[in-house]
């Protein structure tokens, strides 16, 4: 920007370039320095109303990522798995809070290149009934409707394992998906017989009335992990130290919530939108660990492939790569 | 008894910033059975809305039309008109079209197929039967509105200068067509026209009707022998004094 | 001559092909042609989910279809050829017509749940919202465009109001109709996907297909069940242009 004036017949020129650019520089250095500082936002997603993340929104709220120095953005909420793996297949995320069979299968079959880094509960699911209904054992499910959140989640996975251990054909059972905030509206409305989803929704059915439990994932599988913390293989390649950061921030919110339940449950409430009753109830269903469970993802992959979904000629192999634990490792070892 | 047309007046609302048209004013009009009438006059004189009171299609602001002394009704196969552009019904064949109107009438299939077929050879429409309208030249087209219409053995035949749409040699096929047609049936026929040669060559009488409100200006009987010679004197005589008093007229008004 | 109508999709093959071979776009983001046809084969044999095959998915989506289009056929052909015959039933019903017709079927996905559940009757009420509006419209326009003059043929001819209705109107409409008929059904095959995602009881359809291809992250198989529903709705499209050529031999 030049100002011209004219002075004695003669143009001069005011140059007021220099000042503009000046003032530029300095803005961008101030937005540089002060993202710097707070350093590059890592991006990660939840599902939504997954009582199961809880050490996530505990983390967020009680400031601990913050705390490792981490500018942590929530970039998605999702309605279940296959969903939070689109959108790292499509680079959105750099790590996420997400069930292990969705995640497995995103990978098995190459659309995700993600990585477990640390465990986040294991159990924490229900099969759930009408509240009057005659249903008493698994085996009677069969020519029944159970809904699921999705194909190769890791609640699909507990019906078709619970109908296997009691010797009920999956095609006698009809298994169809329906979002779990519609789960409920459904049973109550006899459109399913059944319905399985990650607690809070089975707890949900029992205070609203709706519902029953017809049996818990802890009673189909003791001790199968459900939800996993995964990180993107590119992020855990550029920024290792930031990865690490996380899952120490995760570990002090795992260790937070089994210490101090009831401010927990309050977070839990804030997250969810569901009364404490119900997310008391829910939270009871649910083993918050950060351990990882190698027998158990070896057990998904074989379900997985038995029904279809991947093809896996290396179990061990695959599951070696997917199930990183040098950095819990790490950050347990400090 | 025949046609009677008493006081007939009709007037147009105003439409935009124009007031209202009186396009007939107190018309009179008697005419026997088995008689062809001409009316030539000026566009826009209001020949066509004559023609569609008598049919039925509008109502007059006044005056009545009587058909042997009783009222016509609307939508009454009392009366036929032929309109200029045919108006066939696209989805129909030749031979449907011309049979509609018995359809209407509820005669039943084979009775009316019969008769259609009848009207289909004495148009010489044989062999085009089952085409349709669009495979048809104007000339075939205007011959089966004709049957269609006459099928109905109407008391009283309008037609609304039938033969505007055709080339001139067409026309004048279409003209001894309609009088050979006429010779045998003796249908009582109003036929409108622009053409002054047309309404000689094949009238019985010629009305000239004024600007509008259309009056009867002059009458003028057709006594030509039949078959009619276009190109007699008589027929050029009677032409020209036609014409005059239709220049008499002058140019119409602006519409 | 007939060589030149399959120039550009062949072209466009090669070139998709290209792209994929060389390795610019990861594969699970865009599956060469050669994975596509190798995921549509797996549809037929092993189906997904598996189990569940192609051709059952085929079958359950037309029948679905067929249910949304012939109720809404049903009730828009006789409402457009009132609408269209009277000015006043046109005047008090187009403002409310006009207000739903812009709202997307999909938008109507929640309420159809409570409404309907979620089964094929949820599933055929979506494809009806999207194959109504075009029915519609295009029925009135058929016969409003019928020239006065053979409505007025037919009157001369002796017809009565039922008459002018059925012999008139209608045949005359048949065109426009068809048109309607032809463009609700592309419409409504095209909500199919949409409409299966309210759910599938039976666990059978091809939007329901891709979903759970989606689930599992397979593209190959997505774009393998959208080139059967773009071939399907081809095919549908060029029965009812047959059809057309049969039943509207003036045109």
């Amino acid at each position: 920007m030049t100002k011209r004036t004219k002075a004695k017949g003669v143009e001069k020129m005011t140059n007021r370039k220099p000042a503009v650019m000046g003032l530029a520089i300095i803005f961008m250095l101030a937005l540089f320095l002060g993202n710097a500082w707070a350093a590059n936002p890592v991006r990660i997603g939840f599902l939504q109303a997954d009582i199961h993340q809880l050490s996530c929104w505990v983390a967020l709220e009680k400031g601990f990522y913050k705390e490792q120095g981490l500018d942590v953005k929530v970039a998605g909420i999702f309605k279940a798995g296959p969903e939070e793996m689109s959108a790292f297949a499509a680079g959105e995320l750099d790590m996420g809070y997400v069930g292990e069979a969705p995640a497995t299968t995103a990978v098995a079959n190459g659309a995700a290149r993600v990585q477990v880094l640390a465990q986040v509960n294991t159990e924490g699911s229900a099969i759930m009934v009408g509240k009057d209904a005659k249903i008493a054992k698994v085996s009677e499910l069969a020519n029944k409707s159970v809904a699921v959140p999705g194909h190769s989640t890791v609640q699909d996975f507990l019906v078709r394992k619970s109908l296997e251990q009691n010797k009920v054909p999956a095609d006698k059972v009809k298994i169809i998906v329906v979002k779990p905030p519609e789960m409920i509206g459904a049973l109550r409305t006899n459109q399913i017989d059944a319905f399985i989803a990650w607690e809070p929704y089975p707890a949900k059915a029992q205070t609203m009335g709706v519902g029953k439990v017809l049996v818990t994932s802890a009673h189909i599988w003791p001790g199968h992990p459900c939800c996993v913390l995964v990180v993107d293989d590119k992020f855990l390649k550029a920024r290792p130290a930031d990865a690490m950061k996380m899952v120490a921030a995760h570990v002090k919110a795992t260790n937070f919530i089994n210490q101090h339940p009831k401010e927990a449950l309050k977070i839990g409430v804030k997250y969810t939108g569901m009364d404490p009753d119900t997310v008391r109830l829910a939270m009871h269903n649910v083993n918050y660990t950060y351990k990882i469970s190698v027998e158990g993802e070896r057990e998904y992959v074989s379900l997985l492939a038995r029904q279809g979904f991947i093809k896996i000629k290396d179990v061990d192999a695959f599951v070696a790569h997917f199930l990183n634990g040098k950095i819990l490792e790490a950050v347990l070892g400090k | 008894m025949g046609l009677e047309l008493k006081g007939l007046t009709k007037t147009f609302p105003a439409q935009g910033n124009g007031d209202e048209v009186e396009v007939l004013s107190g018309f009179n009009l008697k005419l026997d059975h088995g008689r062809f009438l001409s009316l030539v006059g000026p566009s826009g004189c209001g020949k066509t809305t004559l023609l569609r009171i008598i049919a039925g299609l509008e109502p007059a602001s006044r005056g009545e039309v009587l058909l042997d002394g009783a009222p016509l009704r609307p939508s009454t196969t009392e009366t036929g008109l032929v309109f200029q552009q045919y108006a066939l019904f696209p989805w129909r064949t030749a031979l449907q079209n011309i049979e509609m109107g018995l359809q209407f009438k509820g005669v039943d299939v084979e009775q009316r197929r019969r008769e259609a077929m009848e009207y289909v050879e004495a148009f010489g429409l044989m062999g085009f039967e089952h085409r349709y309208p669009k495979d048809l030249s104007g000339g075939m087209q205007q011959r089966v509105a004709i049957a269609r219409t006459l099928i109905m053995q109407p008391k009283l035949v309008l037609m609304d200068e039938p033969f505007g749409s055709l080339d001139s040699q067409t026309r004048n096929n279409m003209q001894e067509f309609l009088l050979g047609i006429w010779e045998k049936r003796r249908d009582t026929i109003i036929f409108v026209t622009h053409n002054v040669d047309e309404a000689v060559f094949l009238s019985e009488e010629v009305l000239v009707l004024s600007r509008r409100p259309a009056r009867i200006l002059a009458k003028f009987p057709v006594e030509a022998p039949r078959p009619r010679d276009r190109t007699s004197a008589e027929n050029n005589q009677l032409r020209k004094v036609v014409l005059d008093v239709l220049r008499s007229e002058g140019p119409p008004p602006p519409v | 001559m007939r060589m030149g109508r399959y120039l550009v999709p062949l072209a466009f093959l090669i070139v998709w092909q290209g792209i994929a071979s060389s390795g610019i776009i990861p594969e699970y983001k865009l599956p060469s042609p050669a994975a596509v046809m190798a995921a549509f084969g797996e549809l037929i044999m092993t189906g997904m989910p598996p189990g569940h095959k192609l051709p059952s998915h085929l079958l359950m989506s037309l029948y679905r279809v067929a249910l949304g289009f012939f109720i809404a056929a049903a009730v828009a052909v006789p409402l457009g050829i009132l609408m269209g015959w009277s000015r006043r039933l046109q005047y008090l019903i187009s403002p409310l017509v006009e207000m739903v017709r812009p709202v997307p079927p999909l938008a109507w996905i929640p309420l159809s749940i409570l409404w309907f559940g979620i089964g094929i009757k949820s599933a055929a009420f979506i494809i009806f919202l999207g194959a109504f509006f075009p029915m519609l419209l295009n029925t009135i326009a058929g016969v409003q465009s019928i020239p006065k003059i053979l409505l007025e043929a037919a009157r001369t001819l002796g017809a009565d109001q039922g008459n002018l209705l059925m012999k008139v109107l209608l045949p005359g409409a048949l065109p426009s109709i068809f048109l309607g008929l032809r463009i609700g059904l592309g419409i409504g095959w095209m909500t199919l996907v949409a409409a299966e995602f309210t759910g599938v009881k039976s666990g059978y359809g091809l939007g329901y297909m891709i979903m759970t291809a989606r689930d599992i992250q397979r593209s190959d198989e997505i774009i393998a069940g959208m080139v059967v529903i773009g071939l399907t709705g081809l095919l549908i499209d060029a029965l009812i242009r047959k059809a057309e050529a049969k039943l509207l031999p003036w045109q």
